[in-house]
């Protein structure tokens, strides 16, 4: 299964949220690659700690290897190379997890027939290899965005199931914007349909991820006036009906992930530890990585019996 | 009757090296005999080899590219060599994919290129400019060279990749497996000893090394094709080992499991591609020749390959007979 992780707009979690759901799916024993296709600011080495695994691959990453430049891009095994005291203990029985990095001073390029064929060689050698491969596309719509939707509709990746997720933050520009990214007719599903994707399929595979949503039930919003309270209650309504406007309303959710305030500060993988013995993040942030996690193939969750 | 040698002019090797690559063919059945001729036919002129005994089999013909770089080498000498590396693609049972390339390269060469026809004649070799460091380019190729030394790898890399773009590959494999890469070098035996293996190792994950000896006069495309049957058996080792790693005995956390419950044992859903798809596969030697044969049987002695292959087949038979037993029965639950 291919999971394609887009945004409108930087800033709304979308590398760091994709990159612990692949973590998640890979302690619950699947085999995960992560791909960084962010072409612009590839930041999946610095969510995985494995900077001292990036040296000697700058010039072998996924941008080189479109262009032609080197015939296989560089893997980076995370549970081996991650500098993260606790992923160096791989957990019994969980999967492999494989970061292909980006290179360092990508940056977007202009596409042709040959960067498409050798994406989709990429994408099919991973698809036999892996259960679950999460690629991370630069925020907006993007070369990147163009090319895999150029890739899946290809005759060669007829059989390959492949998903989106939207990330988008809980604020009104944010959900304009996210709606916009997929609806709108420059959008995610107009630019599919013009290369060759089945309107109501694709839009049948794609769910949104509210990310950094503030949940006024929260501990950490315990200490406000009620006045505050009352005023954040009357935004998530608004918010809410906004969304359903915009076409992202609930039933095209996948999940919700609350204001964590360590990703605030740093982006990084949430593990068990920090929820139960450190105690620096929130049970309910794990809880919801989770959660999405598992339903990224639970069929129930994208509008199948 | 021994056919003449060809090309007397043409030098002995001191050095022969390849590299294999090995996967499940990304189908969901595997491909008959007519099909995997279709897949092979790399050229026009001349036929796929086609063989049903004692298992199915089909081997593409040659294909040659030309190559002009330095060589690796591990004391860091920078010798350039020209000439050409040959290439093929192999199918066996309509299941497993290997594609191999390899060259062999003779003590000295010309100080300087000559014409293309020079080395067009002498299909397969790559001739150094001047003498040629046979230890160190061995060690060299083992290692994995610099960006710009002969890589053979990307040949058979490159083979693959045109494969796998074929119209005939439907993309979906019954299980998820892990391609293999097999390096190898061979020298000279010393006097008039047998074939020997020096060295076998699995460098990392993917990749395995092995270092040969052999008679000299023993053709590099016998060579490969016994590199080409231990890589097919590792292969299969390494892939029905990760099988059963992945399957988890005794219940697992609750909460770390996908909630879709199977409908089948999960046991049996991850070991029944391996009963469909890869236990009739094993037959060290079917194509090794005769020559190399001997050198199987110093695998068979340590570590044991066909010891283990049969371990892990009684294994994923248990497993299956467990899970074939009804529950009534049962002292005792198998893994779900």
């Amino acid at each position: 299964m291919l999971v394609f992780a887009a945004s409108d707009k930087g800033g709304t979690g979308r590398s760091v949220t994709s990159a612990n759901l692949a973590y998640q799916r890979a302690l619950a024993g699947d085999h995960v690659a992560y791909v960084d296709f962010d072409f612009g600011s590839p930041t999946a080495a610095a969510v995985f700690d494995v900077p001292g695994a990036m040296r000697g691959t700058e010039d072998r990453g996924l941008h080189s290897y479109l262009e032609g430049e080197v015939a296989e891009p560089a893997r980076i095994d995370v549970w081996r190379q991650t500098e993260h005291p606790l992923l160096r203990a791989r957990p019994n029985q969980s999967g492999r997890l494989v970061l292909l990095p980006g290179d360092a001073g990508g940056g977007e390029f202009a596409t042709g027939e040959d960067a498409l064929e050798r994406c989709i060689d990429l994408l099919l050698r991973l698809h036999s290899e892996f259960d679950l491969i999460m690629v991370d596309l630069s925020a907006g719509r993007s070369y990147a965005v163009d090319m895999v939707l150029a890739a899946t509709a290809h005759p060669r990746m007829r059989s390959v199931p492949f998903r989106w997720l939207v990330f988008h933050r809980w604020t009104r520009q944010h959900v304009i914007a996210a709606s916009g990214l997929v609806h709108k007719e420059h959008g995610i599903i107009a630019g599919g349909v013009a290369r060759g994707h089945d309107e109501d399929a694709l839009r049948a595979a794609i769910r949104f991820v509210r990310a950094a949503v503030p949940d006024p039930e929260s501990p950490l919003w315990s200490h406000g006036s009620p006045a505050q309270a009352a005023w954040m209650q009357a935004c998530d309504e608004a918010l809410r009906r906004l969304a359903a406007e915009q076409r992202i309303g609930d039933s095209v959710v996948l999940g919700v992930v609350p204001l964590e305030p360590i990703l605030q500060w740093r982006e990084q993988l949430i593990t068990e530890e920090d929820v139960l013995a450190t105690q620096i993040a929130n049970k309910e942030t794990l809880e919801a990585l989770e959660e999405i996690a598992l339903r990224l193939t639970d069929d129930a969750y994208w509008g199948r019996p | 009757m021994a056919a003449p040698r060809q090309q007397d002019t043409t030098p002995p090797a001191v050095l022969a090296c390849g590299e294999v690559r090995t996967c499940l063919l990304p189908t969901r059945q595997a491909l008959d005999i007519r099909s995997a001729a279709a897949l092979l036919a790399l050229r026009a002129d001349e036929r796929v080899l086609l063989s049903e005994r004692p298992n199915l089999y089909a081997r593409s013909p040659d294909t040659l590219t030309g190559v002009d770089c330095p060589l690796p080498s591990a004391n860091g000498a920078r010798v350039r060599a020209v000439g050409t590396v040959a290439a093929r693609a192999a199918l066996t049972e309509g299941r497993v994919l290997q594609t191999s390339a390899y060259a062999r390269m003779p003590a000295t060469g010309p100080d300087q290129r000559r014409p293309w026809g020079h080395y067009l004649v002498r299909p397969g070799m790559v001739e150094p400019l001047g003498k040629l460091p046979h230890e160190a380019v061995a060690q060299g190729v083992l290692d994995g060279g610099r960006p710009g030394d002969l890589d053979v790898g990307l040949i058979a890399d490159g083979l693959l990749t045109r494969l796998l773009r074929h119209p005939l590959l439907d993309h979906s494999p019954p299980l998820r497996s892990r391609p293999t890469r097999l390096r190898w070098v061979a020298l000279p035996a010393e006097g008039d000893e047998g074939p020997s293996i020096e060295r076998f190792t699995l460098a990392a994950d993917e990749l395995r090394t092995v270092r040969l000896r052999v008679p000299g006069g023993t053709p590099s495309a016998d060579i490969a094709g016994l590199c080409d049957d231990l890589a097919l058996h590792d292969w299969l080792l390494t892939t029905v080992v990760r099988l059963l790693d992945g399957i988890s005995l005794g219940a697992p956390p609750a909460r770390r499991r996908p909630v879709a419950a199977p409908q089948r044992p999960a046991v049996v859903t991850a070991l029944r591609p391996a009963v469909d798809h890869l236990l009739h596969l094993w037959m060290p030697r079917a194509r090794v020749a005769k020559e190399l044969a001997p050198l199987w049987e110093a695998l068979e002695e340590s570590p044991g390959f066909t010891r283990q292959w049969r371990t892990l087949v009684q294994r994923i038979r248990d497993q299956l007979t467990l899970h074939a037993i009804a529950s009534v029965h049962r002292e005792v639950e198998p893994a779900s």
